[in-house]
């Protein structure tokens, strides 16, 4: 890694970066953790193998997919099942799937697959151990899925075109990791390096997952068509991803992790002013941006949605793609501050979807400037917990004023302001989103509403001295610890409090999900409701055999035909 | 049974707020069952028993004398012990009649990190010294009753006790937790089912 440069140029401010439509329109980027994993995995050399492949002509059975890096092996442990239709559900009050998966640190021995399938296919209602670092489950599209099957037992390639509507054969439902279900904990593997970037585990999981799936695939339309059975056009598996549906409970997830989501957004605002400072770039550069917005584009124009809002917010970015490409067309990018111009204009001409994916792009010629910020993405701060009690009266009021000075002025009286409440239902602890005035769930309320919160304690502090410290206050008032824990730690993450009424009665969770998926490097979103998106993941990316150092990064983009 | 530190975390909290505790508690209360199983002691057991009580006091603070009309709460004195760590350095702190002490370790632990130094705490029942990362156990105390706590600045740390990753907890004092910590959850109804987690469409498709 070279030294980088230094930033000439400030962050974009908390206030811009965290509203909640401006979330809601994030794009992957070089510090995506997918790409992370696979240019790791390649620069490093990592081999991978099947050790087991016990699957029967029924579908059902095991297999293991084996990673090993530098200094240890990562085991996938795949379960097969055969799974009525009447029993297919993405929520989390599912109880059954097409299949179900855990990571597995290390090589697993006879004894742990017997142990780990009395368990894995039960999944919430399972347990596992310290040796298990992660535990999901995938669905299929049922529609791509027998078209696959019935193609290829005939001899023929599936139709791309129904290949590109929906982009996978399964979609996971959950990949659960971080001590879930007693796997281990996040602090247990954080010290590893090919682990210390957010959800390297999770990410690992899926990339076998897809790799499982194909071979699934294959498998079962050879049992059905033996020996004319066609083997699946190389160029076609790559396209498939896997598919990922995801609900409400991912968007506590961002608020109830200010630290760590503070490190995710301000590693990519750091990147993008680093790039932004960029005072000429070379023309290998310019030329780099130019193919990598061509891809993006087409990227674009296959991304489909039948939901009202992302119906919408496509149809702007495809006009604003089109004016982005005509002005990069005549625009010169390599002196001056280029890509400093380049966002400015996009900022002044494009939509926030647009200029998300432009401040994205510019990312893309200076692998230098940006990669090692991936590095500092985990949150290691475990002491950011604690209250610094002996901070004054006035210093705990301009902290709450800081972060939430926007939410002192909304009338938290209005049923507007509060009609929503976030509340976890006792059926399998399903995270849910609800009327407060017209649900008997006030009771239960999660404490996911910082805004009302940090305006309810800076009411409270009105009658305080200045110079008290806030010990004194927290011992009278313990109803807002959380609050003055939120208002410490954002003075060093500024960027880990949501600048949205995140209870209000349009409120959109999607954009939550979408801002949590798209550093995940999660591509075409497509809201299913207003709590819940489809995505894909991996789509483009190389299998095993075929990863490299040149084929590691950029499979994001679609390859444009030439 | 053995469990993740993280679920032992996820499971207190919820079990405190359950209980009635206000989050911002109830939070410290995972932190603190969480780090007395890390160093091998039975946090669960603790908490568990001081929840199955009626809810004890916070302090009222009369110079270094920490007391209240009964027993006082060891989550609300250990926050507040936490809280107003900067005191210890004009002497000791006295907190009288406290439920569950060992309850309070934890938070001794976070004012030796801010402290930079070690803080031992003495009560009937044990004396413990703690640098933050870990604490040296005179003894492990038998579950107690209620003891008045000397907190004070200083003492020489012994081999602290061996860190751990996962906790075992009896099933028992789990079922304890994870009951209270069902108080937190809505009974589920046909509307919330249908629209709360927002997923109308069929996913046979």
């Amino acid at each position: 890694m070279h030294d980088p440069a230094p930033t000439r140029l400030p962050l974009r401010p908390p206030a811009q970066v965290m509203r909640l439509s401006r979330l809601g329109s994030l794009h992957q980027c070089r510090l995506s953790f997918m790409r992370v994993l696979t240019r790791r995995m390649a620069a490093e050399g990592w081999r991978f193998s099947r050790p087991a492949f016990n699957i029967g002509d029924d579908g059902v059975g095991h297999a293991v997919y084996s990673a090993t890096g530098p200094d240890r092996t990562y085991s996938l442990i795949a379960f097969a099942h055969d799974l009525p239709p009447e029993m297919r559900s993405d929520r989390v009050i599912a109880t059954a799937w097409d299949a179900t998966f855990t990571l597995f640190d290390g090589v697993p021995e006879a004894a742990d697959i017997d142990r780990l399938s009395k368990n894995i296919p039960l999944q919430e209602a399972g347990r596992v151990s310290e040796r298990e670092i992660s535990v999901s489950r995938a669905n299929r599209s049922v529609r791509l899925w027998e078209h696959f099957v019935d193609a290829l037992a005939t001899g023929q390639q599936p139709d791309p075109q129904k290949t590109a509507a929906v982009g996978y054969l399964m979609r996971t439902t959950a990949v659960y990791g971080s001590g879930k279900l007693g796997a281990a904990d996040r602090e247990t593997i954080a010290d590893r390096p090919e682990m210390q970037v957010p959800f390297q585990a999770e990410m690992l999981s899926v990339y076998l997952t897809r790799v499982f799936v194909r071979d699934l695939v294959q498998h079962m339309a050879r049992a059905k068509g033996g020996d004319k059975t066609a083997t699946l056009d190389p160029a076609i598996a790559q396209s498939l991803g896997i598919g990922n549906s995801t609900g409400l409970g991912m968007a506590p997830f961002i608020v109830n992790h200010p630290v760590l989501f503070n490190n995710w957004i301000m590693a990519r605002e750091e990147a993008i002013a680093r790039v932004r400072a960029v005072e000429t770039a070379t023309k290998a550069e310019a030329a780099a941006f130019r193919a990598v917005l061509e891809r993006a584009a087409l990227s674009v124009a296959e991304w489909h949605s039948e939901h009202p809002i992302q119906i919408e917010k496509l149809k702007t970015l495809g006009t604003d793609m089109a004016a982005l490409a005509g002005h990069v067309g005549a625009a010169d990018l390599t002196t001056g501050h280029p890509w400093n111009r380049l966002y400015d204009w996009a900022e002044a001409h494009l939509g926030e979807d647009a200029q998300e994916l432009v401040a994205s792009l510019i990312l893309e010629p200076y692998p230098d400037l940006v990669d090692g910020l991936a590095a500092g993405m985990a949150d290691a701060n475990s002491d950011a917990f604690r209250i610094d009690g002996g901070l004054s009266i006035a210093a705990t009021r301009s902290a709450l004023e800081a972060s939430f000075g926007w939410a002192l002025a909304v009338d938290w009286t209005a049923r507007e302001n509060r009609a929503r409440a976030w509340y976890v239902s006792e059926e399998k602890l399903e995270p849910r989103l609800g009327e407060r005035f017209d649900e008997p769930i006030a009771e239960y309320e999660q404490p996911l509403a910082p805004a009302r919160d940090a305006a309810a304690a800076h009411k409270a502090l009105a009658d305080w001295g200045d110079d008290q410290p806030v010990a004194a206050f927290l011992l009278a008032h313990p109803e807002h610890r959380h609050t003055i824990r939120r208002a410490q730690i954002t003075a060093i993450a500024p960027y880990g409090e949501i600048h949205d009424n995140t209870i209000a009665a349009d409120v959109l969770p999607i954009d939550m999900l979408r801002a949590k998926l798209a550093f995940f490097g999660a591509t075409h979103f497509d809201p299913r409701s207003d709590r819940w998106v489809r995505i894909c993941m991996y789509a483009g990316a190389p299998y095993p055999e075929d990863l490299r150092p040149e084929t590691a990064d950029h499979w994001i983009y679609p390859e444009v035909e030439t | 049974m053995s469990f993740s530190l993280n679920e032992v975390e996820a499971t207190a909290k919820k079990a405190a707020r359950g209980a009635g505790y206000s989050w911002g508690l109830a939070e410290e209360a995972g932190k603190a069952t969480r780090w007395l199983s890390a160093q091998g002691l039975d946090g669960c057991g603790a908490l568990a028993a001081l929840l199955q009580e009626p809810r004890h006091e916070s302090p009222t603070r009369d110079g270094d004398i920490w007391s209240a009309n009964g027993a006082l709460c060891p989550l609300a004195s250990g926050a507040a012990l936490s809280d107003f760590a900067a005191d210890l350095a004009a002497g000791p702190i006295r907190l009288i009649e406290v439920a569950h002490p060992q309850l309070l370790l934890p938070f001794a632990a976070g004012a030796a990190r801010q402290m930079g130094t070690v803080l031992t705490l003495a009560c009937d029942t044990l004396t413990a010294r703690t640098d933050g990362a870990g604490v040296d156990l005179a003894h492990i105390p038998s579950p107690p009753g209620t003891s008045d706590v000397q907190v004070s600045l200083g003492g020489r740390m012994g081999a602290a006790l061996p860190h751990q990753t996962r906790a075992a907890s009896d099933p028992a004092i789990w079922a304890v937790l994870t009951g209270l910590a069902a108080r937190t959850y809505a009974p589920a109804t046909d509307a919330s089912r249908r629209l709360g987690a927002g997923a109308g469409l069929s996913d046979n498709d």
